[in-house]
Order: structure tokens, then C-alpha cells, then sequence
């Protein structure tokens, strides 16, 4: 579980601090792999219930929502841009923050759940991050999505997968984020102006 | 996944499908708010409050005082939002169209609140919430002020991240429970028994995020900035239902946590709830100063509103008959004004206040029912915001807070001023252009006439059963 919760987090670190939008539909899907086997391999011997859960997190998170989010990217400009300023400062902020969220969770007992912790911790502070430096609408979609996989690695701190309706609203969620926020975002064109200008009765 | 190029509203009305065949879905909405509002009614009617709680599906659903009154007060708001919507059916053919998708949208948001309402899971309820969230988009892009699809976008995104911050609110939570060894459910008639009664710095700081991140949704300050922007885009009838219909989910989630929360850090709760509380206020009072935006200005009133039932719920006690009818008053009002507000943009076509100078001679009824609204809305005899708001405050003058009552009272003065500064030469002064009065029609007329009555019945004489249910929901957060 170590092996796969430093993946997680190198594939929340990695993108904001090397690369550009267009390569977070990539990472986001390493991340919901390393979720997904997290999910698998927790608990023993593996309840349907579990495995339930595991795959409908490598089918939703590690393929469905790369695949939407790449498909929305590649129509926008602001693929290339970073996803975090490059500058020292933001960087200078960024490694204050992460070990801020590691030390968030130190009071854990247990060293795997320390950890697990410390990287859902890492992943909300960076998303929160992106979303303080970037006035890019499509980064800023990438962010709301890596804060929902934090949330959603918080589940493997409870004793037990959520119970089946709160885990497929938690993905319903996930879905429609992607769904909405890539149209949302999408440049379009200024709304036809026989309509704007009908009247003012638009309400 | 939704194309960029389509509106979601294509998929269920293509756009060069005649009007005629989408007619069956306001007179739907219409059927399903009635219904939903009648079984509210009957449950409420022939329910005793003392067979409550009632556990549905596994226990994930529950009935009690709280979910009753909420149930009841959504669903009355809504079927008067659904006659205003086939009143404007009737009367503007230009959106016909935007109206029945928005329409469509809202009745799935009627269910979803409703489910979410009666939840008794709080990461269920949640997650309800965010849904309801996607369908308050889909239904503010049906409209064309500004540019509703970045208006949305900032809504969608503000609201996750306030929720994504409770979220971490129920993480810190866990790992309280799990520091003293105790499994912790998030159903809510188990999750009281999971806190603990000693100092917890996890449980304390948890508690801080949820409180934090479901103000924000309220439109508590600092987490504000994404109300005033969306009640002013969003269409009418959409605004309508944020500010009385989602609004109340929100309050509902506030509410579960002071529940599971009561005799756990109450004093810590009362002060970030009033510091919000206060921060509020000052934030609308500044605003509604500026503001000639009567949209706008509605908007603000809204914080302010939060603002009070904040520092409301920071007294607990006392107050807390008053808070649980100042926010059902408030429901009835923020319809009330704007439904009202949406029948003038239609006449005059802006939302700034000096065109509309001398409005009342021009929309005699719509100008008269605006003006009971902002009486209403300032907390003026006979209607409940009054008798809610002197509840308040007498409670905040029982807890010995003399401060809170005073810098209450100042900037409910100054929300006083402001707000009759700018509405009342709307209503009353001289008219910029000559207008002949307008007809209005009755069908447009009778769902604000409900929320006056409404208004008033609950500031004058409220029926003894509807009593009990308000004094049971305030017993509920720690009520005396």
C-alpha cells in the first residue's frame, strides 16, 4: 500500500509542478490506478462490496474521466499551460505546503495511515494551489478534479468502503464535474445576438 | 460527456423542435409540484409529531422534525415558483423554450433536494448537495443576462470548493475517532456517539472545516462572493429556488451537525458561527450601500439574512425558536422578491434600480408586492421576519451579549437606511419615462399573494400544530 500511495502522490506532485494541462488527464489516471488498487487490496479477503468499489474507481476515475477531460483539452488553448506558475515563489509555497500536509499527519498512530493523510492532505493543498495561482479555467477543472480523487482516497481511511449508494453518488459526483465543468469552460462563441437582445425579458 | 458545442438543454428540446410538442412540461412541473407539496402537506397534517423519527431504506433516510418542516416549507416554495413559471409560459413566448428546459432541471432538483432533505447519512447528503449543484448550473446557463455559462462556471466552482472543504471537515473527524479507537459512521443518529466529550484538537478542527465550508454555502462571509454574482445572473425562477430552495439544504446540513454536535464544543461553535455571523453583516451593509442594483441588492440581503441566523444560532437557547422561523420567513421572502424582481426585468429589461423610478404606478401589483417584500425582508409588523427577528434579539439579550445585540442592531440600521435608500424612490419617485400601467395576470399574481399570506399568517397567527413543529426543530439545536 506504501508503493501505491507514493505513486498517488507523485502523480499529484509531478503535473503541478512539471507539466502542462494537456498532460493532467494522464496523471489523474495514474492517480485513480494507484486509488482503484488501494481500494482492491485493502481489504482482506475481498468482499464483493470491495472489489465492487475498486473497479468502478479504474473504470470511472482511471479511464472515463482521463478519457472526457483529454477530449475537452484537446479543443482548448490553454492545454499548454502550466499548471502551476513557474516561478520560485509558487514552487517556494508549493514544498511549504506539502510538508505542512505531512505534518498534518503525524498525529496518526498507524504509519500507513500517516501517510495516506499526508498525501490526501497534499493533494487538497495543491488543488487549492492551482486554484489560488491560476486564472485558467481549464487548470482550474484539473484542480476541483484532483481535490475530488483526494476525497476520494479518504475512504480508504474508514474501516470499511462506503456503503454502495454513497460510493456511486461520490462518482455520480466525479462524473458530473467533468461533465458540466468541461462544457462550462469550453470557449464559445458570444451568445446569438438576436436572443441577448430580444428585450430585456431574458428572467 | 456533454459536447462544448451543445447546451445540454439541446438534448432534451432540439431547438428546431416546434414549441408545440414540449407544451406538456410546465403543466408536468405544475402537477409534480402539487403533488409534492400535497403529500408534504398530509404527511405533516396526519403524522404526529411524537411517532417521528421515521427511518426509510436501511436507515438512510429519516423523518423527523427537522426533514418535516423542510420538506414542507421547499416544497410550498416550489409550487408557487411553478405557477410562476407557467404564468411566464403563458405570457412570453420568447422563452418558452428556456423555460421548459429550466423546467426539467428544476424538477430534478426538486427530487434531489427533497431526497437530501430527509438523508440521514451526512456524506450522503453531501453528496445530494453537490448534485443539487450540477442541476442549479444546468438551470442558470437556460439564461442569457451576462454570460451565464462563466457565471455558472464560478458558481460550480465556489461550491466545491466550500463542500470540498466540510469534506475535509468529516476526514479530521475520522481521525479522531480513529486516535481514540472508535468506529465512526457518518449516519447521523449514530455519528454523536463517535465524538468525544474531552478537548480534541482533530474533532475541534474538523468541526471548524465543516462549519466553515457549509457557511460558505450558506453565503456566509468570507465565502460570499459567489452569491451576489449568481443570484443576479441566474434567471428568476432559478434565483428563486438557490436562495429559498437550496439555500434550506444547507441550512438542513447546519442543523444535523449543531444536532450531533450538541453538548460537544458549544462554545467553539458559537464563536465561529458568530464571527461569520458578524462578518456577514458588515460585508452586506457596505454592499447594500453601493448597490443600485435591485437584483443585486436582493442578493445582499440574502448574506445579511445568513448573517443573522448565524449569530442566531451562535446564542442557541433562547434564539433558537426565532432562527427556525426567521429562516422559513426568509424562504417565503427571497421567492417573494424574486419572482417580483424577475416581472419587472421583463417590463423594463435592466436590473438597475433609477429606470425604474415610480415602478408602482407602471406594475401596480408586482410594485405593491415588492414593497411588502422588502418591508417583509427589513423585518417590518405584521410579518414573521419581525416576530422572528425581535426573537433573535431578545435571545442574544438573555445570553448576556450585549455587544452581539448592539452591533446587531447597528448594522440591521444601516441594511435599514441603505435598502430604503435605493427601493423606495424605485417604487415611489419620479418616473424617468412615462409608462402606461401594465396588466398583470391573475395566474402571475396569486403564487406571490400565497407567499404574503404565508408571510403574514406566520407573524400574526401561526396554527398551534406548525408551532409544535418550529419549537420541536428548535429543541432539536438546543432550543429551550
Amino acid at each position: 500500500m506504501t508503493l501505491t500511495l507514493m505513486l498517488c502522490l507523485l502523480a499529484t506532485l509531478v503535473p503541478v509542478f512539471f507539466s502542462r494541462v494537456s498532460a493532467a488527464p494522464f496523471w489523474l489516471g495514474v492517480q485513480a490506478m494507484a486509488l482503484g488498487w488501494i481500494t482492491l487490496t485493502q481489504h482482506q479477503p475481498l468482499t464483493l462490496h470491495a472489489a465492487f468499489a475498486g473497479v468502478e474507481v479504474l473504470l470511472v476515475r482511471g479511464l472515463l474521466v482521463p478519457q472526457l477531460l483529454r477530449r475537452a483539452i484537446a479543443r482548448q488553448a490553454e492545454a499548454r499551460v502550466s499548471l502551476m506558475p513557474s516561478n520560485l515563489f509558487a514552487w517556494g509555497i508549493a514544498v511549504a505546503l506539502i510538508i505542512f500536509a505531512f505534518k498534518f499527519g503525524d498525529g496518526a498512530r498507524a504509519d500507513v495511515r500517516a501517510l495516506t493523510l499526508g498525501v490526501v492532505a497534499s493533494t487538497v493543498v495543491m488543488a487549492f494551489l492551482i486554484l489560488a495561482t491560476n486564472q485558467h479555467k481549464m487548470a482550474q477543472l484539473v484542480a476541483l478534479l484532483f481535490m475530488e480523487n483526494a476525497l476520494a482516497l479518504f475512504e480508504s481511511l474508514m474501516p470499511e468502503p462506503w456503503p454502495l449508494p454513497v460510493h456511486l453518488l461520490i462518482s455520480t459526483v466525479y462524473v458530473l464535474t467533468i461533465a458540466l465543468g468541461s462544457w462550462l469552460v469550453a470557449d464559445t462563441t458570444a451568445p446569438p445576438p438576436g436572443l441577448a437582445a430580444a428585450a430585456g425579458d431574458t428572467q | 460527456m456533454i459536447d462544448a458545442a451543445r447546451n445540454p438543454a439541446d438534448w432534451l428540446l432540439p431547438p428546431d423542435m416546434g414549441l408545440a410538442r414540449g407544451r406538456w412540461i410546465l403543466p408536468l412541473l405544475l402537477c409534480a409540484a402539487l403533488l409534492l407539496w400535497a403529500l408534504s402537506v398530509a404527511t405533516f397534517v396526519w403524522l404526529p409529531l411524537t411517532q417521528l423519527p421515521l427511518y426509510f431504506a436501511q436507515r438512510y433516510l429519516v423523518l423527523d422534525a427537522t426533514s418535516l418542516l423542510f420538506v414542507l416549507v421547499i416544497n410550498t416554495v416550489f409550487l408557487g415558483i411553478s405557477v410562476y413559471m407557467v404564468s411566464r409560459e403563458r405570457h412570453s413566448p420568447e422563452l418558452v423554450r428556456d423555460l421548459r428546459v429550466r423546467a426539467l432541471w428544476s424538477l430534478l432538483f426538486m427530487l434531489v433536494m427533497n431526497l437530501g432533505i430527509v438523508c440521514n447519512h451526512l456524506i450522503l447528503q453531501w453528496a445530494l448537495i453537490e448534485v443539487t449543484t450540477a442541476c442549479a448550473v444546468l438551470m442558470m446557463v437556460c439564461g442569457h443576462y451576462g454570460a451565464p455559462k462563466a457565471v455558472a462556471w464560478r458558481y460550480m466552482l465556489y461550491s466545491s470548493m466550500t463542500l470540498a472543504i466540510s469534506f475535509l471537515g468529516f476526514m479530521c473527524l475520522t481521525q479522531s475517532a480513529d486516535l481514540r479507537d472508535v468506529d465512526i459512521h457518518f449516519q447521523l443518529d449514530q455519528l454523536a456517539g463517535a465524538l468525544s466529550h474531552e478537548k480534541d484538537p482533530w474533532q475541534r478542527l474538523g468541526l471548524a472545516l465543516i462549519l466553515f465550508g457549509l457557511g460558505g454555502k450558506l453565503g456566509l462571509a468570507p465565502l460570499y462572493s459567489w452569491l451576489p454574482e449568481t443570484y443576479e445572473a441566474a434567471p428568476t425562477s432559478t434565483s428563486a429556488l438557490l436562495a429559498s430552495v437550496q439555500f434550506n439544504i444547507s441550512v438542513v446540513a447546519l442543523f444535523r451537525v449543531l444536532q450531533v454536535f450538541q453538548g460537544h464544543e458549544s462554545g467553539f461553535v458559537s464563536q465561529e458561527l458568530m464571527l461569520m455571523g458578524y462578518a456577514s453583516l458588515v460585508v452586506a451593509a457596505i454592499q447594500i450601500m453601493a448597490t443600485r442594483n435591485y437584483k443585486r441588492l436582493i442578493a445582499y440581503a440574502c448574506i445579511s439574512s445568513s448573517g443573522v441566523i448565524a449569530l442566531g444560532l451562535s446564542v442557541g437557547q433562547a434564539a433558537a425558536y426565532g432562527v427556525v422561523l426567521y429562516i422559513v420567513s426568509n424562504a417565503f421572502v427571497k421567492s417573494l422578491l424574486f419572482i417580483t424582481a424577475g416581472r419587472m426585468h421583463a417590463v423594463y429589461g435592466t436590473n438597475a434600480v433609477a429606470p425604474l423610478a415610480g415602478v408602482i404606478r407602471v406594475l401596480p401589483f408586482a410594485g405593491m408586492l415588492f414593497a411588502g417584500g422588502i418591508f417583509a425582508l427589513l423585518g417590518f409588523p405584521p410579518f414573521a421576519s419581525f416576530l422572528a427577528e425581535m426573537l433573535i434579539l431578545s435571545g442574544i439579550v438573555q445570553a448576556g451579549n450585549l455587544l452581539a445585540f448592539t452591533l446587531m442592531c447597528v448594522m440591521l440600521t444601516i441594511i435599514f437606511v441603505a435598502t430604503g435608500r435605493s427601493i423606495f424612490p424605485m417604487l415611489w419617485g419620479a418616473p424617468v419615462q412615462q409608462r402606461a400601467p401594465l396588466k398583470e395576470s391573475l395566474l402571475s399574481i396569486i403564487p406571490k399573494l400565497g407567499f404574503v399570506a404565508v408571510l403574514t399568517m406566520l407573524g400574526t397567527f401561526t396554527p398551534h400544530a406548525f408551532t409544535q413543529l418550529l419549537s420541536a426543530v428548535a429543541r432539536s439545536i438546543g432550543g429551550t
